[in-house]
């Protein structure tokens, strides 16, 4: 046995963050200014994960995984020094404004393994400034697709690729700024694994990575025993597709627990639909993952050993696994939903960690309508639902979209945009009434200094997360508009493009988390707490949860 | 004769060196006093002391600041913010890294202030420092009436561009200060763009404060009933000393005071090109000093989660005062190393600490600790206490006996590892910035570095290793080679007029010192980033634009690996003040050590082997196998290694390429 393998393990781990490192610090792309959506991992030659950075959400390395044998089917011959793109959503990847890079590291004269790469760009073509096209009914709205192709040589970026790129880019500049810093990424990490088949040797490497997988596929296939046998179902409603608010959406699974192993089966989720509410296979495939996961020993590694213990089924031509030219860039709206379906369902499973439903992330964009291009593109966070034994946390990135928080600064925004942020508030009694109450919400406002084009992509914005067990829903979020005379108008929750004007404000409301258990199981204390820290008002407090001779505790500001 | 006296209050010991003006040094090593550090001082004090009026300064380090945010022990803090931002605190920055991103049951960090303790007040300035609505000053009152009722003492105040104009953030301060004891204001704290990070910066200064206040304040009553009336100087986390005043005053500034003072201690060497490498009780930590310069930070998280060498940004509270740019892994002779439920090795995160310690203490501990396994493999033999290595093997077998190894051969395993993770300290600090380590010199000290110091050497083709006489208080030795320093900011977008800012920013850095300007050396810097990027670097300033924009593009390749040039703007200015008329002459405590005949012992590698044991006194050169003791520290000398006295007490080590290696 190798009593060291743990410092391959890691080893592996850094070569793949310090890829991440210098995509983030190096792009343009306002998307990942936080690091929140830069990815790069390290794959095998059939593209089995080996190894993803920490900020690698499942999202993109299971883009990165299924395409690269996609990469590799287009590019038979291979050259040491090449370097591929592409972003084909039929084909592993997410959406047109995701790149996804990948290099091959030769061993004895053959591609053994591949660096990859992956972040939002910061344009390229499609409906609106910065790659989100809610309304968009086919692929061709969203923006350039590219097909797995060369994209570099030893020789630098492909002139002729560059000039398709800067041709299809508002922001032709900090497009190539971003395609330079996913090529010197993969090359970082290219660099790391050469030192390590120098150090370990071309078989010791190989049995080392080998052995990660299967060790991680060990405490996967043993954790999934841990839990009960049987079949569980579930389903999520997604609010609309943007174009008709009437027609009904939905997510199904069952998921089979089979003692080492689980069945992830999404038979009976709704077809695609020439709307914006569509997700590629890998995206779905993340979501799936992810959310099993979240009933796993979280401290589990992720690769290729995780996921040969799990058999994900997602139908094709359906929400969750759509064809050509189905568009595919709002694809968090479905994967939430079938995120939330695998959590529902393994919550009847293992009742002990059960979560009430969650609000989600609502991005939005807000545009100069003309050249000299500026954008903010950002999202809010929802509440997250409450646990058994917990509250949910307020506005926070749950689950796997970011798996992080980040309030927006607003000092650096004012710099760089012609707006004024007049708030950033989380939302009182917005979390869902329970014996463990939901996250809050937040309420931010933007006022503009000059006309501008805002762009929305919401959901959980009509249908409110529902609680668990007796617990409540969390308060609905929304996007409005607020004219110069004060009045308040609410947003569909998918807009493009949408004129503001001059002294108008952009107010972004999140979605509340479910509640878990009666409201009037809460004992006083936790609803005093609330009260003074301002995560109910009174009024609240009364109508949600009704206690006997609540007095307001001296001194409280939380409702000034 | 005059004395300088430098003390460093360590986890688990206080560490003071008293150096005479003929370079003569004496040192002491006592337990730290965790509830009342002034104890143990002074007790350390006593024991070097000889006539204190002839001592002319105390310089100190302490991590009184860093175990108050650790412990959550600081005051209670009221912060103060523009309308419509009272939630920004309590909401939070935080990243989910590693094993927290799968957790449903994820609860983010309480925020530095509760809910409950954030106030607002009706203003508000704009980007370009324009007042959009003024001050509204009953909000204010009301604010300072509802903190004095809460019994809150401590304030902090940052609102929105105060960067830009600190006009109402000052109005608010003088009303606060009529009623609230401390408060502390962005815009003297820290007047840098972004409200989080600048905000983060000051309540930690107004968290703190009151108590490095009140312990400065009593250090100085306890050195006055010794005798000692000279000024006391703090080292400060970007390793430069400030007055005392300005410590209590911007305490902020001191939270990695103690780490700053070893990093000066391998930066006294002298050398050109320094891996500087600390291993302590539970983290080691790297860092990089060129020409006798440590790198410097100016974003750091304080109270997060370290991984990998680095310090996730989002897990702690982010600070924005300048610091020696560390890397720190948890990895010590405290580490505790275990077999997970998949059946492999892992040492850490977790440390026995020195309560109850590694198992060989004897003191109740039964996890085995890398210490454990040093003493079961031979390298280690004593240390300040006793060690037991009946207790240490029994410890061993708790991973040997399922690992179906020897005692030795888990030892052996556990090294390897704990070298490795070292070893990721050194690498986030060098080849990730794009700097090759060959041809550098690992300058090692704590406890346990130099016991590792040349494997993780080695892991880089670093051939060179120095330690440096004393290398288990190398901290206080650093403190006598520090000089005066400080660092003030302003950001404003590509200003018109830099020199004026600069000129303003020289004149506050040098009343901060409290010395005229005439006397200290300024740097100009500025935080340069391409036009539209959010990330910028810091780099020395020039007048001329050309040679401004070719650093940057310099500095962005050294640190991305990716040459690019492009229109650049200016985020902040910068000013660094050093005082220049005493800079000590770098290193020079001679060693102590007893002149004994050499004897020798089994150490395992890879098998029993016979090795010399020595201590520098009884050597001029030396080829590994060998051990070298020191009264504080064990220098492990492997094959393929010769060792070599030099100045000062210093041991050199080669890796000698004709010599058989260690593999």
């Amino acid at each position: 046995m190798d009593l060291t393998a743990e410092v391959l393990r890691h080893a592996l781990v850094v070569a793949a963050e310090e890829a991440s490192i210098v995509v983030v610090r190096s792009a343009y792309s306002t998307f990942i200014v936080e690091g929140s959506d830069a990815s790069a991992a390290i794959l095998d030659a059939d593209g089995a994960l080996i190894a993803h950075s920490m900020a690698t959400t499942l999202m993109n390395s299971m883009a990165l995984k299924v395409a690269l044998p996609e990469v590799r089917k287009d590019h038979p011959a291979m050259r040491d020094g090449d370097v591929y793109v592409t972003n084909d959503a039929y084909r592993g990847g997410v959406h047109t404004n995701d790149l996804l890079v990948f290099r091959p590291v030769f061993v004895g004269g053959v591609p053994r393994y591949f660096t990859a790469t992956m972040i939002h760009v910061s344009d390229l073509g499609g409906l609106s400034a910065g790659g989100m096209a809610p309304l968009a009914t086919d692929i061709f709205l969203e923006g350039l697709q590219l097909p797995p192709i060369l994209l570099a040589t030893d020789a630098g970026v492909v002139p002729s690729v560059e000039a398709v790129l800067r041709a299809n880019s508002r922001t032709p500049d900090k497009v190539m700024g971003d395609v330079r810093a996913l090529v010197s990424g993969t090359a970082v990490a290219a660099t790391r694994l050469r030192a390590l088949i120098q150090e370990y040797g071309e078989a010791g490497l190989a049995r080392g990575i080998a052995g990660y997988l299967d060790y991680t596929e060990e405490r996967t296939r043993a954790a999934l025993a841990e839990l009960p046998r049987g079949r569980f179902t579930a389903a999520y409603p997604i609010d609309d597709d943007g174009l008709d608010p009437d027609a009904p959406h939905h997510v199904q699974v069952a998921v089979t627990l089979t003692g080492r192993g689980a069945v992830l089966d999404f038979a009976g989720t709704g077809p695609q639909v020439p709307a914006a509410i569509n997700a590629s296979a890998s995206q779905s495939l993340a979501a799936a993952v992810f959310a099993l996961r979240c009933f796993l020993d979280p401290s589990i590694p992720m690769n290729e050993g995780c996921l040969r213990a799990l058999d994900i089924r997602l139908p094709e031509g359906s929400l969750l696994n759509a064809r050509s030219p189905y568009p595919c860039g709002g694809r968090f709206v479905p994967i939430y939903a079938a995120m939330e379906a695998v959590i529902q369902a393994l919550s009847e499973a293992v009742p002990e960690r059960a979560i009430a439903a969650s609000g989600i992330l609502q991005p939005f964009s807000i545009a100069a309508m003309g050249a000299p291009y500026w954008i903010h593109l950002s999202y809010d966070f929802g509440g997250v639902g409450a646990r058994r034994g917990l509250d949910g946390p307020d506005a926070t990135g749950v689950h796997f979209g970011i798996g992080r928080n980040s309030v927006p600064q607003a000092e650096p925004v004012e710099s760089r945009c012609p707006l004024v942020v007049e708030s950033v508030e989380t939302i009182p009694d917005s979390g869902g009434p329970g014996r463990w109450r939901g996250g809050l919400g937040t309420r931010t406002v933007y006022r503009f200094l000059t006309p501008c084009h805002v762009t929305t992509r919401g959901d959980r914005l009509r249908i409110p997360p529902p609680g668990r067990e007796g617990g409540k829903p969390g308060r609905l979020g929304g996007f409005f508009k607020r004219s110069a005379d004060g009045t308040v108008e609410r947003l569909a929750s998918k807009v493009n493009n949408v004129l503001f004007t001059e002294g108008e404000a952009f107010i972004v409301e999140t979605t509340g988390g479910g509640g878990l258990g009666p409201p009037s199981d809460r004992p006083r204390e936790e609803i005093e707490a609330d009260l003074r820290s301002g995560h109910i008002t009174e009024p609240g407090a009364h109508r949600d949860y009704a206690p006997r001779g609540l007095t307001r505790s001296p001194g409280s500001n939380a409702t000034s | 004769m005059s004395y300088v006296i430098a003390v460093d209050v360590g986890g688990t010991f206080t560490d003071v060196v008293r150096r005479g003006s003929d370079g003569r040094t004496v040192v002491a090593k006592v337990l730290s006093t965790h509830d009342d550090p002034v104890s143990g001082v002074t007790t350390g004090i006593r024991r070097v002391l000889t006539d204190p009026s002839e001592v002319t300064r105390v310089v100190h380090a302490t991590t009184l600041a860093t175990n108050a945010v650790l412990e959550r022990k600081g005051a209670r803090v009221a912060f103060v913010t523009t309308r419509g931002f009272r939630s920004v605190i309590p909401l939070g920055r935080y990243a989910r890294v590693e094993e927290d991103r799968y957790d449903l049951r994820f609860t983010p960090p309480p925020p530095p202030v509760a809910a409950e303790d954030c106030f607002e007040v009706a203003e508000r300035v704009s980007s370009r420092g324009a007042v959009l609505t003024p001050l509204d000053l009953d909000s204010v009152r009301r604010a300072a009436a509802d903190i004095v009722a809460r019994g809150i003492t401590s304030a902090a105040v940052c609102l929105l561009h105060s960067y830009a104009n600190p006009v109402h953030e000052r109005q608010v301060a003088a009303i606060l200060r009529e009623s609230v004891p401390n408060v502390a204001v962005s815009s003297e704290v820290w007047p840098e763009i972004r409200e989080y990070e600048r905000a983060t910066t000051t309540i930690m200064s107004a968290y703190i404060g009151p108590l490095m206040s009140d312990y400065l304040s009593r250090l100085r009553g306890s050195l006055r009933e010794l005798g000692i009336d000279a000024p006391v100087h703090v080292m400060d986390s970007a390793g430069g000393v400030i007055s005392a005043e300005l410590a209590a005053r911007r305490a902020v500034a001191t939270i990695e005071s103690g780490p700053a003072a070893g990093v000066l201690a391998a930066a006294a060497t002298g050398l050109p090109a320094v891996v500087s490498f600390d291993m302590g009780g539970t983290t080691a930590k790297a860092c990089l000093v060129r020409d006798g310069v440590p790198e410097l930070t100016r974003e750091f998280h304080v109270g997060g989660k370290g991984s990998f060498g680095g310090r996730r940004a989002g897990t702690g509270v982010p600070i924005k005062t300048p610091a020696i740019d560390l890397a720190e892994v948890g990895a010590g002779g405290g580490s505790i190393a275990w077999v997970d439920e998949a059946g492999a090795l892992r040492v850490g995160p977790r440390s026995a600490g020195s309560s109850p310690g590694p198992a060989c203490y004897g003191l109740g501990g039964s996890d085995p600790t890398v210490t454990d396994a040093n003493l079961v493999l031979g390298l280690l033999s004593s240390a300040s206490i006793p060690l037991s290595r009946a207790l240490a093997v029994k410890a061993m077998e708790r991973l040997a006996v399922p690992l179906g190894v020897s005692a030795e051969e888990a030892a052996e395993a556990v090294h390897e590892i704990v070298c490795a993770s070292m070893a990721s300290a050194v690498h986030v600090v060098t080849v990730q910035r794009g700097i090759d380590p060959r041809g550098f010199t690992l300058v090692a000290f704590g406890g346990a570095g130099p016991m590792h110091a040349c494997r993780v050497a080695e892991r880089f083709g670093i051939t060179e290793v120095l330690v440096p006489a004393h290398c288990g208080v190398a901290s206080a030795a650093g403190l006598l080679t520090a000089v005066p320093a400080t660092e003030r900011v302003r950001s404003a977008l590509s200003a018109p007029d830099p020199a004026r800012i600069f000129a303003e920013l020289a004149g506050e850095a040098a009343h901060d010192l409290g010395l005229p300007l005439s006397e200290l050396r300024v740097t100009r810097l500025a935080d340069v980033r391409f036009a539209g990027q959010a990330h910028d670097l810091t780099v020395e300033w020039s007048d001329d634009p050309g040679t401004l924009s070719a650093r940057f593009f310099a500095k962005y390749t050294q640190v991305y690996g990716i040459a690019q040039q492009g229109a650049t703007e200016q985020v902040s200015y910068r000013v660094r003040v050093t005082h220049e008329a005493e800079t000590p002459e770098p290193g020079g405590i001679p060693a102590e050590s007893v002149a004994a005949a050499p004897t020798s012992r089994t150490v395992y590698l890879g098998g029993p082997v016979e090795v010399p044991v020595h201590t520098r006194a009884t050597f001029t050169t030396l080829d590994g196998p060998a051990v070298i003791e020191d009264p504080e520290a064990t220098i492990v000398v492997p094959p393929g290694w010769r060792a070599r006295l030099g100045g000062a007490g210093a041991v050199h080590l080669e890796h000698a390429s004709d010599l058989t290696a260690w593999t």
